[in-house]
This record gives structure tokens, C-alpha cells and sequence, in this order.
């Protein structure tokens, strides 16, 4: 029996020139014009549409588009650089940039037509307008293709109906990639031809704010990331012209899949981000406080914690490179992406909990930023595919051959 | 109208600066290195003048070793046209770094030249003065604004509690103190076009700078002494008693009063 696998693929560590710049700019800019605010931010549950807009005239909203569309030119590695800066400083701007890039800006660059990218790419590249991505439900988040919102042809158009979830940038977003089931009773779960049918049956549509019957409903109320709106969506009646169906009427799902696994790397890097935060913060404030006489740095409990989160992080951010290389090189992520998430997020929790520790009561305190990792840090382990979603791509990955 | 800027390389603001083994220099591996702030400054006054008339060029130049050139990839990303890299060893003094940049603008012809007015790392002022000293131009200092006017610029300068302010005919050189909105950070799109950009690299040699032996040489260096912690006084409800102590310890041992 042979039980030797495939040798891994390696990976240039070494960034580019232009990597390193584009990376600069984001901690710069991170340092000087998101961190200040991250508390604000939390607290007001708003990511001030100024912060967006200097974001995009640094060209993060594009990061990755090319310069045809209006786009900066990098690529998918640099992308993964500045989601770390700017997690770094503020999990909710990191997510408001993220939904935008990854699961709106990629999935019109990859299947937009020329006249969509004329028409909505340019304008999203430029960060002239912000986007969501609205595929889970109330009844359906791992399982999507369980959605029940409907596309039912009409002449020239499409006539949506149903209500989206947990749509982030729901509200400020004025373009929304919309998944919705084009075969009436493929929608109910059932065998597994069933469940090819309702697959085959998803279609992808770039609806616009302002489109009759398509309207922003109840405003969550969250745990973490907080500065980042939450939004339902509710479509009653809502045409959408024929013109605006993104790749074709089967494609849907397939778009919805490999969407998340290039966007699975940014939440990845944001994973990182944060657990950067954490460490950062915890090394400051353990080299001040003092106990039995001591800087508690001096304490090897707590050596130890900080010792933990560095390598951890350390061995994050490598995962999330690979990923990020391998999507550069235009070759298969999926399983690489998977790993990334599932392993950042679980470090950024982890680093988060000791971050409290080291903080000890002031830890629990709004005044100090340990709690807010905490509470940010969590959601890594639930969008764009939980945990237990994660290990069964994984799973169903290496049991391919 | 052309700037020509100069600048130079530095370590970053946020390096925690160690002395090196030598005793008489920093220890330089693995920091960070940055446009010197003031430089930055004199960046952002031209390129102001750029965002405001196209027709502007702004061009930047530094002497310095080869890696002086990820600071000019910098410049040319936050929106300068074009730069040139002038390669020396670090240890070459300000006089023949101001002769070498003088042979530079004698070249390019520059209606303005901006140099911060000093470098964040000696923090000595030298090279603006001595370059238009070279250039026999003249030069006006602690700018924060340039305006064109019909015979030149007008040159603002800070001063105590306000501003002064001058013109000078063309070309001049200016030392630039700060400006009015913070350097831009270099923008994707800015980092991608600079990409493109060859940055050609001369020697002191080529421009005809041979350099002297230094004037000056730093001897030693070291790091400011520790901090002693603070004192703070136990107030036991007699005030009277706790202000004379506080004016005794400012009288005695910190010796402000
Ligand atoms: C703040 C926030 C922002 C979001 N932003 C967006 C967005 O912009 N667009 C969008 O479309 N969605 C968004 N979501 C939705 C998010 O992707 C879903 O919440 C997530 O996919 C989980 O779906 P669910 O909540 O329905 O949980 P469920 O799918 O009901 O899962 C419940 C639990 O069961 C587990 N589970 C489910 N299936 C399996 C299985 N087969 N094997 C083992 N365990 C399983 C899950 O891991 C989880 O622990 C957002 C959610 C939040 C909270």
C-alpha cells in the first residue's frame, strides 16, 4: 500500500517591491487613520463612509482589478498584506472592505461580462460604489443551496422574491450580487438528485439600489465587528433585467463556491490581523503592568501565552500566503483557502481569550481594546463558512482521489 | 513650473534606534527606512502644486546607498515623475552630498528646488543651505507654502505666532518645514505606475565629486540615559504640609525652583 502523498508545493516568501509598498501604505494608513478610531467605530456601530472613501482612493476597493477597470493592478497576496493592516486596526472596516473586494468586486471580475464590468466592475474597482454579497437566508446559511428566494423569468427580465440574511454592507451597499433558485421546487432539501437540482438550479444577479421591490430590511444587532451593518434583505416583486444575470442561469451556485474560497483568504488575513492585535496589545500592556512587584511580562505564564500567540500567528499567516500564492497562480485554493480560515480563526479566538487574560479585569473593560478583539474575533469562525463547514472541505479535499 | 525635490533616506520614526557595536553609529539591521519626514513635507508642498496644475513635474533625487532607491520607488508612488538615484556611502558628509545634488539640479534645470530643512536622522540642516550655496540660488527657510506669482513664487514661512511672507525670483531653493495637509500615502495605483518607472543611478564620480575627507566626525553615541520613575507624594489631609514638601523636592533635587 503506498502511503506516501504528494509533495507539498512550495512558495516564494520574499514579497515584491510593490507587495511591500502596497503593505507599507496599509499600516501606515492603519496606524494612523483606522486605529485611532476602531473604539469609535465599535461603539457607533459605523464605519464613517469618509474612512470607505479613503480606503478607496488609496486603491484598496480594487486592489486586484486590473487598470482597465479602474483597478490598482496587484494582486490576490498583496489583497491578503492590506486585509491584515487593516484588520490590524479595525476588524469592521476590514470586513466592510472585504464583503466589498472579495465577494463582489472577484465574482465580477471572474464572471462579469464585458458590459458588466463596463457598467458595475469600474465603478466598484474605484470604490465609487460598495457592494454586498447576499447569499445566506433565514433558513439556509451553510446549507445555501437551500435558499428559498426565487428568479422567475419574465420576458426580458428576471422577478426576484424572498428575503436575504446577515448581509453585510446590506445597508450601505449600492450594488448587491443576489443568488436566488431559477427551478420553483428545487428549493425543498431532499435526496441527492434533488440536491444536484437545486444546485443546477441558482442563478447569480447584480441587483442595484433603487430597483423597484428590492429593499433593506431589519438591522442586526451583533456581538463583535460591530461598526460593519448587518442587513436583511427583502425582495417583493423585484425586476431585475435580464442583462444583470451574472454568468449563466446554472452558474449560480458554482459562482457562490469558488467566491468564498478566494474570499475565505481575506477573512483569513483578517483572522491574522486580529491576532496581531491581540499580541500587540498584550506585549504593551504586560511590559507596564505590574504585580508582586513585578512587570508581569517577567512572569513566565504569561512569556508563555505570548510565546504561543507568536508562533501561532506566525504559522497563520504563512497558511494564508500559500493561499493567497496559489490564487495568484491561478491553480486550485480550495483546500489551501479551507486550511487558512479554519486555522486563523481558531488562533485569532485563541490569542483573543489570552489577550483578556493578560489584560486581567481591565481586560473586561471597554476602555481597553482587549475585550473588542474578543468580541471581533469570533465571527472569523462562522462567515464565509463555519469551522465545521471548513473541516469538511477539508475532509472532502484530501478524500478526492 | 518644475520642483526638483531632494531627499533622503532614514530609519523610520517608529524604530526603536539601537547603538551599534562601533559605539559611533545606529545598528541598522532589519529597520525600517523612510523618506525623512521633512523631505515628505517638501514632497507633498510639490505635488500640492501638481493636483492643482497638471502641467507641474515634480521630480526627486537623493544621494545615498543603493538602498536609497526603495525611498525614491516611494516618492514616485505618492505621484513624482521621475527620480534619480545618486550612490555614495553613508559615511559621505553633507558638503559633497550638497555639491553632488548641485551637479544634479544643474542638469535638470528645476525652477524650485525643496529640501526639508533637516533629516530626521543628524538632524543637521546642512545640505539646503550648502546646495544653494553651491548653486549661488537663493534660498528661503521653514516654508509651509509655495504659491506662483508672475515673477517667481511667494515663499511662506513660519514664524513665531504666524507667518512671513516673501518672493523670490526663480530658480530658488526652499527649505520646507511642513505642509498644510499631511504627506499622502502612496496609493495602489500610484505604487503600480511607479513600478514602471526606471530610476537612473549616477555616482559621485560622474558628477565630478570627489569626496574630501569628512570635517566632522561623530566620536561616539549612546543612548539617552534610563528615566528615573516619577514620585508621587501621599497627600494625608495636611495640604500646607505637602505643598511645602513639593517646593522643597523642586528646590532640592529636581533644581526647576
Ligand atoms: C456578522 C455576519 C455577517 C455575515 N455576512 C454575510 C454576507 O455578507 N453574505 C452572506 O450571504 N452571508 C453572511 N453571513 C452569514 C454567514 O455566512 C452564515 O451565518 C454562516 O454561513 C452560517 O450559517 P447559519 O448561520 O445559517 O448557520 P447554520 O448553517 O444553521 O449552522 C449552525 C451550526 O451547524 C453547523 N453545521 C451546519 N451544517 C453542518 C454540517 N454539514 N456538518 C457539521 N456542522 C454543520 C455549523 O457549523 C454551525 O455550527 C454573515 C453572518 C454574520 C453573523
Amino acid at each position: 500500500m503506498a502511503t506516501t502523498t504528494e509533495a507539498a508545493t512550495g512558495f516564494d516568501l520574499a514579497l515584491t517591491e510593490e507587495q511591500e509598498l502596497a503593505q507599507r501604505t496599509a499600516r501606515d494608513f492603519a496606524r494612523e487613520k483606522v486605529l485611532p478610531r476602531a473604539r469609535e467605530i465599535d461603539e457607533q456601530g459605523k464605519v464613517p463612509r469618509e474612512l470607505i472613501a479613503e480606503m478607496a482612493s488609496l486603491g484598496f476597493l480594487g486592489i486586484y482589478v486590473p487598470e482597465t477597470y479602474g483597478g490598482a493592478g496587484l494582486d490576490a497576496l498583496s489583497y491578503a498584506l492590506v486585509s491584515e493592516e487593516i484588520n490590524r486596526a479595525c476588524a469592521s472596516t476590514g470586513v466592510v472592505m472585504s464583503s466589498h473586494v472579495s465577494l463582489v468586486v472577484d465574482p465580477l471580475l471572474h464572471y462579469g461580462s464585458d458590459a458588466q464590468k463596463d457598467r458595475f466592475l469600474r465603478a466598484l474597482a474605484t470604490g465609487e460604489r460598495l457592494g454586498c454579497f447576499a447569499l445566506s437566508e433565514p433558513a439556509s446559511g451553510s446549507d445555501a443551496a437551500a435558499m428559498r428566494t426565487s428568479a422567475r423569468r419574465d420576458g426580458d427580465a428576471w422577478m426576484l422574491n424572498g428575503t436575504k440574511n446577515f448581509i453585510t454592507n446590506g445597508a450601505s451597499a449600492d450594488i448587491a450580487v443576489v443568488f436566488a433558485q431559477t427551478q420553483p421546487d428545487g428549493g425543498s432539501t431532499g435526496g441527492s438528485e434533488r440536491a444536484k437540482a437545486r444546485h443546477r438550479g441558482i442563478a447569480a444577479f447584480i441587483v442595484e439600489k433603487g430597483t423597484p421591490g428590492f429593499s433593506v430590511g431589519k438591522l442586526e444587532h451583533k456581538l463583535g465587528i460591530r461598526g460593519s451593518d448587518t442587513a436583511q434583505l427583502l425582495f417583493q416583486d423585484c425586476r431585475v433585467p435580464a442583462a444583470n444575470l451574472l454568468g449563466g442561469a446554472g452558474e449560480g451556485f458554482k459562482i457562490a463556491l469558488s467566491t468564498l474560497d478566494g474570499g475565505r483568504i481575506s477573512i483569513a488575513a483578517q483572522a491574522v490581523g486580529i491576532a496581531r492585535a491581540c499580541l500587540e496589545d498584550s506585549l504593551a500592556y504586560a511590559k507596564e503592568r505590574e504585580a508582586f512587584g513585578k512587570k508581569i511580562v517577567e512572569f513566565q505564564a504569561i512569556q508563555w501565552k505570548l510565546a504561543d500567540m507568536a508562533t501561532e500567528i506566525d504559522a497563520a499567516r504563512l497558511l494564508v500566503w500559500r493561499a493567497a500564492t496559489l490564487k495568484d497562480r491561478g491553480e486550485d485554493h480550495i483546500l489551501a483557502a479551507a486550511q487558512a480560515k479554519l486555522f486563523a480563526s481558531d488562533v485569532a479566538v485563541r490569542a483573543a481569550r489570552e489577550c483578556v487574560q493578560i489584560f486581567g479585569g481591565y481586560g473586561y473593560l471597554t476602555d481597553f481594546p482587549a475585550e473588542r478583539h474578543y468580541r471581533d474575533a469570533k465571527i472569523t469562525e462562522i462567515y464565509e463558512g463555519t469551522s465545521e463547514i471548513m473541516n469538511l472541505v477539508i475532509a472532502e479535499e484530501i478524500l478526492k482521489e | 513650473m518644475k520642483f526638483l525635490v531632494c531627499l533622503k533616506q532614514v530609519p523610520d520614526s517608529t524604530v526603536r534606534v539601537k547603538v551599534a557595536a562601533d559605539g559611533k553609529s545606529i545598528a541598522t539591521d532589519g529597520i525600517t527606512w523612510s523618506i525623512s519626514p521633512y523631505d515628505e513635507y517638501a514632497i507633498e508642498l510639490a505635488l500640492e502644486h501638481k493636483d492643482g496644475d497638471p502641467s507641474t513635474t515634480v521630480s526627486v533625487v537623493t544621494v545615498g546607498p543603493a538602498r536609497s532607491r526603495d525611498a525614491l520607488r516611494q516618492a514616485l508612488a505618492m505621484g513624482c515623475d521621475d527620480a534619480t538615484l545618486v550612490t555614495a556611502a553613508d559615511t559621505v558628509g553633507g558638503l559633497d552630498v550638497a555639491k553632488a545634488l548641485a551637479a544634479v539640479v544643474k542638469e535638470a534645470k528645476p525652477d524650485v528646488v525643496l529640501c526639508g530643512k533637516q533629516a530626521s536622522d543628524d538632524d543637521q540642516g546642512l545640505v539646503g543651505p550648502a546646495l544653494a550655496e553651491a548653486l549661488g540660488w537663493p534660498h528661503v527657510g521653514m516654508l509651509t507654502k509655495i504659491a506662483a506669482v508672475a515673477d517667481g513664487v511667494e515663499l511662506w514661512r513660519e514664524i513665531e505666532g504666524g507667518h512671513e511672507v516673501w518672493t523670490a525670483p526663480t530658480p530658488v531653493v526652499g527649505l520646507v518645514h511642513k505642509s498644510a495637509k499631511e504627506p499622502r500615502y502612496p496609493s495602489l495605483p500610484g505604487i503600480m505606475k511607479a513600478k514602471k518607472k526606471e530610476i537612473p543611478e549616477k555616482d559621485l564620480a560622474a558628477l565630478g565629486v570627489t569626496p574630501g575627507a569628512p570635517r566632522a566626525e561623530v566620536v561616539a553615541m549612546e543612548p539617552p540615559p534610563q528615566r528615573g520613575g516619577g514620585k508621587i507624594l501621599k497627600a494625608d489631609g495636611d495640604v500646607k504640609a505637602l505643598a511645602a514638601e513639593l517646593a522643597r523636592l523642586l528646590h532640592e533635587e529636581a533644581k526647576v525652583l
